[in-house]
């Protein structure tokens, strides 16, 4: 079977569709102009730009001039932490984020650490959601800034990003709320009004587009420290060349995500509904990680598989041509057990034998049907070869 | 990951997998929270100190559950003082290698059998239960891969001074503060330390 013929594996990186490589190839043919040059050309190009810009304002409830695109989500990131935080220093030190954050914003917030700011990491509940008394009680006169992740990239949870809005607006200074929307984008509807965020990233091939294309969102009026210095040609906060092409894909993906986003996100919904019902129905001893229901992003499936190690499923699965995720410590770059799950309260065998399916408008359900099937399988296979399986069977 | 053949077959298709009824020793090492355990089943003819069968359960990754098929497979027919002479590194090389991220799991498997070994002699009077000592601690510490290259701590050089007094091990480790790894070799060290009774504290200093 051919690597990755049933892929679900998207909160990583998806499938281009076929629109946006379509979209895309005028501009690396006969519109390769440089947008930010006042000649025919240019102005050509700027224009085409300015209508990109648009499409991803938008999806967004924001307007054009409050969307700067980046390489993706983590530089976007790192343009709105660093900015943020540069820009407040004279106000204040203190920056709050939480446990489960993702990994772009706690590597930041380890940096602002070394740099002199005082971080709080507030604690998770057993479903992933951030401890919101914990928030309100963390407040400070020198607080500056909330960083959080809207949706949890791991278990899928929707932090409740109004309700933090309306907590900090409880303070008597301003705090600036940056939200990483990587695995919430093109999933569900997002307005940055409602939301109450003042800097939020978003990226593109998590939602169809090319890989190496992202945007921040910054509402009009927040100053941001200078991250990325370089030729000011065409956006003030990312320096330097953009890429027309990607932005064009990027555009596209957007389009067709946002086209009827309840539909996406209901489509999704039914997906992972499925999977799910369909895997504690046919493999016994499992567990879902991460809440059920609306409160959990329509595409993440997040289970523990008792008594057996996720990287021998993952490999497992990949023999049958079968792209999945898991949070085993075997699997993961600094052999530690994921840090999700242990922070919601997991132990190390539910940690271990995590796996993840994140999944995207191109599966079927008689895609799952085979992921599920297989998975039965290796699951009885590789608890009959498990100490911890036999020791159980024992008692 | 980078796995030769070999070792998606021997994961894939495990050699002398499963558990064993009345077995004449077995051992088990390695613990959940590590991600990996295995436990080593075997049948000795107490004429000749042959192991006439072997058998393994194995919680843990693909590299794991290979190296103990194949670690069991080269052990079965060999004596009891031949098979002592196997080590994780003969076992690596005859799967044609392992991703260096993944050479302590190999290590794991050859553990256990030298631990079902030592538990069948000891059992059968052919030798006394070892003091534990220095020795017993630098050994262990030879059980430590270092992940980046996937070479023992020991070999590396890593292990500057080991101390024992009133059940005290004192380690000092020579590992810069950056070093990504720390974390890691700081809990294996204690895992396969804090088996022994006669450890009471572990005080490991980078």
């Amino acid at each position: 079977m051919k690597p990755g013929q049933i892929y679900m594996d998207n909160c990583i990186t998806s499938r281009p569709a076929p629109e946006v490589l379509e979209a895309m190839r005028p501009y690396w043919e006969e519109k390769f102009w440089y947008p930010g040059s006042f000649v025919s050309t240019g102005e050509a190009i700027n224009t085409e730009l300015n209508s990109f810009k648009a499409v991803i304002a938008n999806s967004l409830g924001a307007a054009p001039d409050e969307i700067h695109f980046t390489s993706g989500g983590t530089l976007a990131n790192n343009i709105a932490i660093k900015g943020l935080a540069q820009a407040n220093a004279k106000n204040g030190k203190h920056i709050i984020c939480s446990v489960v954050d993702y990994p772009d914003i706690l590597t930041n917030a380890a940096y602002l650490e070394n740099l002199g700011f005082e971080l709080s990491y507030l604690s998770a509940d057993s479903e992933g959601f951030i401890n919101l008394s914990e928030l309100k009680a963390s407040l400070r006169k020198d607080t500056i800034m909330v960083m959080t992740t809207i949706v949890n990239h791991v278990i899928g949870t929707i932090q409740p990003i109004a309700e933090i809005r309306q907590i900090l607006d409880s303070a008597d200074h301003n705090i600036y709320l940056h939200a990483d929307a990587g695995q919430a984008y093109g999933k569900m509807p997002l307005n940055v009004d409602e939301l109450g965020v003042d800097t939020m990233s978003v990226s593109a091939h998590k939602i169809h587009g090319p890989q190496g294309i992202g945007a921040l969102y910054v509402r009009k009026g927040t100053k941001l420290g200078q991250s990325i210095h370089g030729v000011k040609r065409v956006d003030n906060l990312q320096t330097g060349g953009l890429n027309i092409a990607l932005i064009a894909g990027f555009a596209k993906a957007v389009e067709l995500s946002f086209a009827n986003i309840k539909q996406t996100e209901a489509a999704l919904r039914e997906l992972s509904d499925y999977l799910i019902e369909k895997m504690e129905a046919t493999i016994p001893q499992i567990e879902l990680n991460g809440p059920r229901g609306a409160k959990r992003a329509p595409h993440n499936v997040n289970i523990s598989i008792d008594y057996i190690e996720g990287e021998a499923i993952t490999m497992m699965l990949d023999m049958y041509g079968i792209t999945v995720a898991t949070g085993s410590a075997c699997a993961s770059q600094g052999l530690q057990a994921n840090y999700v799950l242990m922070a919601i309260g997991k132990n190390h065998v539910q940690s271990h034998g995590s796996m993840k399916f994140t999944l995207s408008r191109y599966n079927t359900k008689a895609e799952i049907d085979e992921l599920v099937s297989r998975l039965a399988e290796i699951s009885a296979e590789l608890r009959k070869r498990s100490p911890l399986y036999n020791a159980l069977q024992e008692k | 990951m980078q796995y030769s053949e070999k070792v998606l077959d021997h994961f894939m298709h495990p050699r002398n997998i499963g558990k064993m009824e009345n077995p004449d020793a077995s051992a088990t090492e390695g613990s959940p929270a590590c991600g990996d355990q295995v436990t080593v089943y075997l049948k000795v003819d107490d004429k000749d100190l042959t192991i006439k069968d072997i058998s393994f359960l194995s919680y843990g990754c693909a590299s794991n559950i290979a190296t103990a098929s194949m670690i069991t497979d080269i052990a079965k027919g060999k004596t009891l003082e031949e098979a002592k002479k196997i080590t994780w590194r003969e076992a690596m090389e005859a799967l044609d290698g392992l991703p260096p991220v993944k050479v302590h799991c190999s290590v794991l498997a050859a553990d256990t059998l030298q631990t079902a070994i030592s538990n069948y002699e000891i059992a059968h009077g052919l030798k006394e239960v070892p003091n534990f000592s220095k020795e017993t601690i630098l050994d262990e510490l030879k059980k430590i891969i270092y992940p980046q290259v996937g070479e023992d701590i020991v070999s590396l050089k890593m292990v500057k001074y080991v101390g024992f007094t009133d059940g005290e091990v004192l380690i000092d480790l020579n590992i810069p503060s950056f070093d990504q790894w720390r974390g890691n070799i700081a809990d294996e060290i204690r895992e396969h330390l804090e088996k022994y009774p006669e450890v009471k504290d572990i005080q490991i200093n980078m």
